[in-house]
């Protein structure tokens, strides 16, 4: 097993690095310690998924399709359908990551090119403070501060536009609680996940690609949009999908303002609830086959998480690869 | 030009070096207050190739950047003196920086092609930079700078191809082909070689020969053989006791290897130091 990881080693010193690693030094106590926390790692790492997958095994052979397109969720002896929570999620995390990243590409550009260098470790700083706050406090806020707010002034506003209702729900019904308020949360919760990888990927974009467009009589924003974001455009993808992965695996914001109501519907005035969301409020009270049903909500959430990060993962892959081209 | 440091260097050489592109006058830049190059002053002679050479840190690049203003972005960078493009100053003249950089196009170091775009979109993104969209135009000024650049042959079939499937010396040919697209009446080439192989490097060398009937060329190079074969008019610059760079002589490439004014320069030629 090479204790060093593959690709920081070039290949003249690969040959070396087996050879040391091939050794046979001897093995003194804390060789078998480490080994001893690896094998105990992976046995858990198996462990984990192994049990969640087979608790949630009766409703995969008996109730998939309720599972996943089924629209009540009746405790306890069901039918347990998960269409309002897998469509809650995708709608809130979609949402969220529209707006963070509108307004994320905008920070991450003005921190790396438009404030003065002294602010710039500041802002960027501040930024990721912002990601290190539980999120238990950004759903209070959501729920005491947002949400009467929405209710008395945003909501109203929102259902004068048109093909509202289509949107959001017939008027006189608004909830301060509702889908739309937990998309705004989880926007702003994600925005600093998303700053803090953009911001990277842009200022990685090599400093002789930014002078040779200058040299071309470019204006700043020229250099931007037309040299900076293209070329970190796969980075930016990744950072997208890290975000969607945080949003669709974020819990007890969404329990707290998504409204928890187990609904199929797609009004965003309305309240809904996310996966994530659903098994938090529900587990307490599940039996038998109710806590099968949300062991597998949990096992899609997991995938649905895991595709993300891949993704998420092979994009930042990707960039670096190209960098490396140029 | 009697009131200048060097003027002698200028004058002697001013008859056989025909038109004037670029004059420097004093010109010194600094950083944070701290000088990295001064002193500087000397004629750039149009449709010639004047190198400036000196060893590592005696401001040969630092002194390239102040002529396409570059260092306009970097803070706390000061640029003094004057600098004369056709006789406008180019830092407190009627030029606005974007126009002055259409008119002095740059090379650099290591190839650098803009690695999301094709060969095609590479060498016409100056013009789309400047607001050109008619595709016939594009066309014509693609197919012509990359002619020039000696590089057209072998790209023609592939021009939607990215640019980085090319060699590295094919890509600092383009990186020419994209400065030559914008109709540059100089070209600043800041070591345009030291990345690439022999041979590249002498398809480049052959380009800016054939190059400088159509634009001024300035060249910083380390290499000193390719100073004497490219180069009609030479610059050297030398690191002074408080590290600072400065100019110690400017005259003909012949005159600056053969028969220096001074001592140090022909130390320097002959790889005494450096």
């Amino acid at each position: 097993m090479s204790l060093v990881p593959a690709e920081l080693v070039v290949q003249d010193e690969r040959e070396a690095v087996a050879e040391y690693n091939s050794a046979t030094v001897e093995r003194s106590w804390y060789h078998y310690v480490l080994l001893a926390g690896a094998i105990l790692f992976a046995a858990v790492s198996v462990g984990f998924v192994g049990t969640i997958f087979w608790s949630s095994l009766p409703t995969w052979l008996h109730h998939a399709g309720t599972l996943l397109g089924g629209k009540g969720w009746v405790s306890p002896a069901g039918p347990f359908g998960g269409l309002a929570m897998i469509a809650g999620t995708l709608e809130t995390s979609l949402i969220a990551l529209v707006l963070a990243v509108i307004i994320g590409l905008g920070t991450s550009v003005a921190i790396v090119y438009l404030i003065p260098k002294r602010l710039r470790n500041v802002v960027a700083t501040l930024v990721e403070l912002l990601a290190a706050v539980p999120s238990i406090v950004y759903g209070l806020w959501g729920l005491l501060i947002l949400a009467p707010w929405m209710e008395s002034t945003v909501n109203p506003w929102l259902n004068k536009w048109p093909f509202a209702t289509a949107i959001f729900g017939s008027p006189g019904k608004e909830f301060g609680t509702s889908l739309l308020l937990a998309s705004i949360v989880l926007g702003i919760m994600i925005l600093p996940t998303f700053v803090a990888i953009s911001r990277e990927v842009i200022a990685v974009v090599p400093q002789d690609l930014i002078e040779a467009s200058l040299s071309l009589g470019a204006t700043r924003w020229q250099v931007i949009r037309g040299v900076v974001l293209p070329t970190a455009k796969i980075g930016l993808f990744g950072a997208t999908f890290l975000a969607l992965a945080r949003a669709t695996g974020e819990t007890v914001a969404v329990a707290l303002v998504a409204g928890g109501v187990a609904n199929a519907q797609f009004h965003l005035l309305y309240p809904g609830t996310s996966i994530a969301a659903w098994i938090a409020l529900t587990f307490g009270e599940a039996q038998g086959n109710e806590i099968a049903a949300l062991m597998a909500l949990g096992v899609l959430l997991m995938l649905l998480n895991f595709g993300f990060s891949l993704v998420s993962r092979w994009m930042v892959r990707r960039q670096r690869l190209v960098l490396e081209r140029v | 030009m009697t009131e200048i440091k060097s003027g002698a260097a200028v004058a002697t050489s001013a008859d056989i070096r025909g038109a004037t592109a670029m004059q420097l006058r004093d010109v010194a830049v600094s950083f944070h207050g701290r000088t990295a190059v001064r002193d500087c002053t000397f004629d750039i002679a149009k449709n010639r190739v004047t190198s400036l050479i000196g060893p590592s840190g005696s401001g040969k690049t630092t002194l390239l950047r102040a002529l396409n203003r570059l260092h306009d972005l970097t803070p706390g960078a000061k640029v003094s003196g004057q600098i004369l493009l056709e006789g406008t100053d180019i830092y407190r003249g009627d030029v606005t920086v974007t126009e002055l950089r259409t008119r002095v196009g740059m090379v650099f170091q290591r190839p650098n092609p803009f690695p999301t775009m094709s060969i095609y979109d590479n060498v016409v993104s100056g013009l789309r930079f400047n607001g050109i969209k008619k595709k016939a135009l594009l066309d014509e000024a693609a197919e012509t700078s990359l002619r020039a650049a000696a590089l057209w042959d072998s790209v023609e079939s592939r021009l939607k191809v990215a640019a980085s499937n090319l060699s590295g010396g094919e890509q600092q040919r383009l990186c020419i082909a994209r400065a030559l697209a914008m109709d540059p009446e100089v070209l600043l080439m800041d070591e345009p070689t030291s990345a690439l192989d022999p041979i590249a490097t002498l398809r480049i060398e052959e380009l800016m020969t054939t190059l400088k009937s159509r634009v001024t060329i300035i060249i910083v190079t380390h290499n000193m053989q390719q100073a004497a074969r490219i180069s009609d008019d030479c610059a050297f610059l030398l690191m002074g006791e408080d590290r600072a760079g400065e100019l110690i002589e400017f005259d003909t490439t012949e005159k600056i290897f053969n028969n220096p004014k001074d001592s140090r320069t022909l130390d320097y030629t002959l790889g005494r130091f450096g």
